[in-house]
């Protein structure tokens, strides 16, 4: 054992009971979540700092993207979009798409980025990229405000299945950062993994049903599709915002179980990494 | 281990800090040395073998020469950096004044960043709330707290930075030769605040090239020299040794360039 002791107490019962000391951390982050709030408006304030439009580049990305995607995918290359006209049915997927490669991105580089408190002070590291992914969701906060624009516009209301979204938006946001944490740490060791990221998501987006619906995929495929959570995740918010019926619940399970899957072997990992994050900065 | 655990701020047993000095960061450097089989990077050892404690309401200066594991030894304590080898046991908050105002952001304003820093040495929320106003008046700082902390002087920053630091109530306070902390009354004023932790029991590691500091508010010291604890004993004796060993070095160094 070459763990320092922090802090005496409540720590040792839990492992005295046996829960894995990564489980424990991550019941303390509770006490922590000051400084997970303070972090996370660091970030927003800093974000748009000395631009003119400030908090409304947050909107112009996925703006700009649902223009141009629309005249490419439903213009020139006419997809169908099952219950919905196309740039609707398109914004509901690239939301949380944008969402969660923002996150990947920001994630992987948020210790690499506070190398100059961590190599001065201890908190738990897991609060950097945690931090980088709460200020995705303002963002997406922010840019749900074009959804519910379009939906007004072509005046699609969304029925009481729309209730189901926080919930598919707390798996995917599981998901989310059981990926990020052991980018992040991984990127401390090798700065390769933040290039890597980068060239897998732009692969993603391909292979995630957003600017196609899940129908045309070839049957022989749907399984590869099924375990992609990305895919689950946004073919389960056009069931219930669009064709307003409620999730398909087999996989919304099978999307639970990934997210919290990665999430658990994620937090595991950067732990297990932590102590030698300011040796390598 | 009851003996006296209560008693023990911080124990060192048998460590060693080991760093890898040319650092493959990319694959293309780890993976040919993985294939080949061999180190991909030399080791170096900052600190070897050290053991020592320092009980409750103790302060103790560290001295030593540049490179002797000074700051290692500060970053183990401070639970930033993990021990190679052996073993580190710190009992109770750390509250480091190492490099002031490191989570400073420079776009947030003197308020805002309080908050930060505070939450970053562990204070909570209502914590923070209640000490606000004695952090801002030790920093003498009223007029500047909705400024951003980029339009701040160094002066200005460094104080910020401290009085955070000493208010966020710690067991041990880690001071990194930052007494000299803008003008000559703050520093005195820094001086005071360290003095009343010392009434107060907190634990004190100063690490100082300064003999004046390390025998002024030091009850013991430890010498450091190659990462290898040489003493650790009355700050006086050690000083002696440290001047020596400056000495011979310098002799050595002048008979060498001669």
């Amino acid at each position: 054992m070459r763990q320092s002791i922090r802090v005496a107490g409540r720590d040792h019962i839990g492992t005295a009971l046996g829960i894995p000391d990564f489980i424990i951390s991550l019941a303390n982050l509770w006490h922590r979540r000051e400084l997970l709030w303070n972090m996370t408006v660091r970030h927003l304030r800093g974000q748009y700092k000395q631009s003119i439009l400030g908090y409304a580049w947050a909107l112009v990305m996925p703006l700009s993207q649902m223009i141009i995607m629309t005249f490419v995918f439903s213009t020139i290359i006419r997809v169908q979009s099952p219950g919905a006209p196309f740039a609707l049915f398109l914004f509901v997927g690239l939301l949380p798409w944008n969402f969660f490669s923002t996150s990947l991105s920001a994630g992987t580089d948020s210790v690499v980025g506070a190398s100059s408190l961590v190599t001065k002070v201890y908190f738990p590291r897991e609060i950097l990229p945690a931090a980088a992914i709460f200020t995705k969701v303002v963002d997406l906060l922010f840019a749900s405000l074009i959804l519910v624009a379009l939906m007004a516009y072509y005046g699609h209301a969304p029925t009481e299945t729309a209730v189901w979204v926080p919930l598919l938006f707390l798996i995917q946001f599981l998901f989310t950062l059981g990926l990020t944490l052991p980018l992040a740490a991984l990127n401390l060791f090798f700065h390769d993994v933040r290039y890597l990221v980068g060239v897998a998501l732009t692969l993603w987006f391909y292979v995630t049903p957003i600017i196609y619906p899940i129908d045309i995929v070839p049957e022989k495929y749907q399984t590869f599709f099924d375990l992609n959570p990305l895919s689950l995740f946004i073919n389960a918010y056009r069931r219930v915002l669009l064709q307003d019926e409620s999730p398909d619940f087999g996989k919304m399970f099978l999307g639970l179980a990934i997210s919290v899957a990665t999430l658990l072997i994620g937090y595991y990992l950067f732990k297990k990494m932590e102590p030698g994050f300011a040796d390598r900065i | 281990m009851p003996t006296g655990s209560d008693l023990i701020a911080i124990d060192f047993v048998n460590v060693s800090k080991r760093f890898t000095l040319e650092e493959g960061r990319t694959l293309r450097e780890f993976i040919p040395a993985l294939l080949k089989g061999k180190a991909w990077s030399e080791p170096f050892y900052a600190l070897r073998d050290v053991s020592f404690r320092i009980r409750k309401g103790e302060s103790v200066g560290i001295v030593g020469r540049n490179g002797s594991g000074k700051s290692t030894t500060l970053k183990l304590i401070a639970g930033v950096m993990a021990p190679s080898e052996g073993e580190v046991h710190v009992h109770g908050r750390v509250s480091p004044l190492i490099e002031l105002g490191a989570g400073f952001h420079p776009d947030l304003t003197g308020r805002e960043n309080v908050y930060l820093n505070a939450s970053i040495l562990g204070m909570s929320g209502s914590a923070i709330r209640a000490k606000f106003d004695d952090i801002v008046d030790f920093a003498e700082l009223w007029e500047f707290m909705d400024t951003p902390v980029k339009r701040y002087s160094s002066g200005m920053y460094m104080r910020l930075g401290f009085s955070v630091a000493v208010h966020s109530d710690p067991d041990i306070l880690l001071v990194d030769e930052v007494l000299a902390v803008g003008d000559a009354l703050f520093s005195e004023k820094c001086l005071a605040k360290i003095r009343e932790f010392q009434d107060r029991g907190v634990t004190i590691v100063i690490v100082s090239h300064s003999p004046e500091t390390v025998k002024n508010f030091c009850g013991r010291a430890i010498l450091l020299n190659h990462g290898r604890l040489l003493e650790a004993e009355s700050p006086e004796s050690v000083i002696q040794r440290y001047r020596e060993l400056v000495h011979r070095e310098e002799a050595t160094v002048g008979a060498l360039s001669s």
